[in-house]
């Protein structure tokens, strides 16, 4: 593979892609997360509903993946 | 193994006089699920009987004395004779002379802290050769008793300058320098004056008033009484301590006794009463039902009435899971998250199918899975209480060590050439993982359509469930079709992707579509089977490759090899166990679960069996 700037840039694209949507997913999850187990903290059965609310915004993720991967499609191809 | 055990409702009526006995034959049985009765129009909620408040009382008792002799539970053998007299009046006595020690004790502190406060006065004084009585009320003397700043010899000089009848006693200490002073009583002010130009710091003697001598002998006295009481005290300290050593298993046997007959003395405050009658509501396991009602008219002479039913639809019913012996560990996972509702499908099993796999596949390393049998069987022996979670692990390890053969990982070493290498056929890895992802979240959509069927009827279910999986097919098809891997027409997939979104409509309104990346994001977080898995490999890789690299250069550095073997090994083993277990875990709760499960059901709780 040759290392040319622009091959350098697009690599550089799909990590920024899927880096970035990660960065928000954590953000948004944390915030989420705190608030879960407080909850739980107090009543026990909430661990269910705490645990799937928290992870909700892994779809932010995927459309970062897809953004990457199409990316990476557009200079392949 | 699918459904809980069939649970019958059960009303028990029947006179008061009966209630005691009704109370002993249910809990000897232990099948009964008590529903507790609420206050209402009808009937008030029962007394509790009379030895209550007799036991209550000698159970705080025996609690209080189980803490202050600092006696841990643990598992005893201990013929406890059944006699509430005789625990009543042992208790008594074990009181009374833990009582009189640790008054005893506090008694001898007491003394112990005064006579430390006496020493500290006196360790002042030693260094003068004044005796105590000198220390009293006199007609023309006034002395003072302190410490300075400056220096004696210059106080000397001033006194000097206004009276010739004093004395001056001083002693130098690293800190200040104590002195005492005699002085005419005429020149008090004048002396005063003095001192206080030097600082004059005044001590006080409260403890020492009365003690005659120098300073020097009291203070060896005072040591003296000091050692004694210390020695007193360390001998009442191990008189409690043999105390608690002898008692301590009537004592447990005695707290757990009392607390059984305490539950069955308090039962009524469960049931609903009236003046001459009491009322049992409960749930008992159908299987149970006929023996138990047998057994309670034998006992009580048929005069007390048992009416049964099956559970109604909109009934609470507890729930007692049905599974067999191999998934029953796996019940651990239920109770940590939520009891399945009386109507719907058990996920126990499955899980009992997927959660290896799924943790295997992540360590999926002979070595590895062997270590962590070995492991985890040991731990089984010496901790009983988590024997479920450690039967889990033990059957994942199990699973871990077949998939360690199909990718021929041992410690990291490819051994021979495996079905599916996991180092460099990464991407075969993600599309296995995809897949079990399609098949896994398809899986929890078919359970969720076979529960809304039962529960709501046929279309219900099609219009929630299935316009999932249509709208799976509908995307499947439109891709592949628009990327010419299939010879269908693209729009036979769209024509399946319409009517997936107006059937989500339907059911779960404009929200649904909302939800529909949700199912995608679902499938690809499978992904994380192969990723795990992949950072495991590569770490082993590291390891693998570091050690070599040592064993290559010599025999000295033979033993480093060693090292970064060992511990970068076990580092992996615990990195691998922590994200296996909790991703797999989480794989179920979230992905799986969240296609079917409502929960939220109570657990079968009879009455008479201890854990709570």
């Amino acid at each position: 593979m040759a290392a040319d700037l622009g091959t350098g840039l697009i690599a550089l694209a799909a990590g920024a892609a899927v880096g970035l949507s990660a960065i928000a997913a954590a953000m948004a999850e944390k915030e989420i997360g705190v608030a879960a187990v407080g909850a739980m903290a107090e009543k026990e059965e909430l661990f269910g509903k705490g645990l799937i609310l928290t992870v909700i915004p892994e779809t932010l993720i995927l459309f970062g993946i897809l953004g990457a991967v199409l990316i990476l499609r557009l200079a392949g191809g | 193994m699918l459904k809980p055990y069939d649970m019958s409702g059960v009303i028990i009526t029947g006179p008061k006089s009966l209630q005691e006995k009704v109370i002993k034959e249910l809990y000897n049985l232990k099948v009964l699920h008590i529903v507790d009765h609420s206050k209402g129009d009808l009937a008030d909620i029962g007394a509790p009987l009379e030895s209550a408040s007799r036991l209550s009382e000698i159970l705080v008792k025996i609690r209080a004395i189980i803490s202050a002799l600092g006696i841990k539970k643990e598992e005893i053998k201990f013929e406890l004779k059944n006699d509430l007299l005789e625990i009543e009046s042992a208790t008594r006595k074990l009181n009374l002379e833990l009582n009189q020690n640790l008054e005893e004790l506090r008694k001898i502190e007491e003394s112990i802290s005064k006579n430390e406060s006496a020493r500290k006065d006196i360790e002042v004084l030693r260094n003068f050769d004044v005796p105590f009585e000198y220390f009293t009320a006199y007609k023309s003397l006034i002395y003072f008793i302190g410490s300075i700043k400056g220096n004696a010899l210059s106080l000397k000089e001033e006194l000097s300058k206004s009276t010739r009848k004093f004395l001056l006693f001083d002693s130098e200490t690293k800190k200040r320098n104590y002195i005492v002073l005699f002085i005419d009583a005429k020149s008090r002010e004048k002396a005063l004056d003095v001192l206080q130009k030097n600082n004059f710091l005044a001590i006080n003697f409260v403890n020492s008033g009365n003690l005659k001598g120098t300073a020097a002998d009291n203070f060896k006295k005072i040591e003296g009484e000091l050692g004694k009481l210390q020695k007193k005290k360390k001998d009442i300290k191990r008189r409690i301590e043999n105390l608690g050593i002898t008692c301590k298993n009537f004592l447990i046997a005695a707290d757990a006794f009392l607390s059984e007959q305490l539950e069955k003395a308090e039962a009524p405050l469960k049931f609903a009463a009236t003046e001459t009658s009491f009322l049992i509501k409960g749930w008992v396991p159908y299987q149970d039902l006929h023996k138990s009602i047998d057994i309670l008219n034998k006992a009580t002479r048929n005069k007390i009435f048992v009416h049964f039913e099956p559970a109604k639809k909109q009934d609470k019913v507890p729930v007692k899971l049905n599974n067999p012996k191999i998934a029953k560990p796996f019940e651990f996972f239920l109770d940590l998250y939520s009891i399945p509702t009386y109507r719907e499908i058990d996920p126990t099993f499955f899980v009992f199918i997927t959660f290896p796999i799924f943790f295997g596949i992540m360590l999926g390393d002979i070595g590895y899975g062997l270590i962590s049998l070995i492991f985890f069987w040991i731990l089984k022996r010496r901790m009983p209480k988590v024997g479920n979670l450690l039967n889990v692990l033990v059957i994942a390890s199990f699973v871990s060590i077949v998939f360690g053969f199909i990718f021929a990982e041992f410690f990291g070493f490819e051994i021979y050439h495996p079905a599916v290498s996991r180092e460099h056929e990464m991407f075969m890895l993600m599309y296995i993982a995809i897949a079990i992802g399609i098949v896994h979240v398809n899986l929890g959509l078919i359970i969720g359509f076979l529960n809304e069927w039962k529960s709501h009827g046929l279309v219900h279910a099609i219009y929630a469930k299935a316009s999932w999986i249509t709208l799976e097919i509908g995307f499947a098809l439109l891709v592949l079709s628009s990327l010419d891997k299939i010879l269908i027409a693209p729009w036979v997939g769209a024509t399946f992707l319409g009517a997936s979104i107006l059937m989500l409509i339907k059911s779960e309104g404009f929200r649904g579509i909302i939800e529909i990346p949700t199912i995608f994001a679902n499938i690809v977080s499978y992904i994380r089977l192969a990723a795990i898995g992949l950072t495991s490999v590569i770490l082993a890789l590291i390891i693998n490759g570091a050690a070599t690299e040592f064993f290559h250069k010599g025999s000295f550095y033979f033993l480093a090899g060693v090292l970064v073997l060992t511990i970068g090994h076990i580092i992996n083993i615990l990195i691998a166990w922590l994200g296996s277990f909790l991703h797999s875990l989480r794989l179920h709760y979230v992905e799986f679960f969240s296609k079917f499960f409502y929960g939220g059901a109570k657990k079968y709780h009879p009455f008479g069996i201890k854990d709570e």
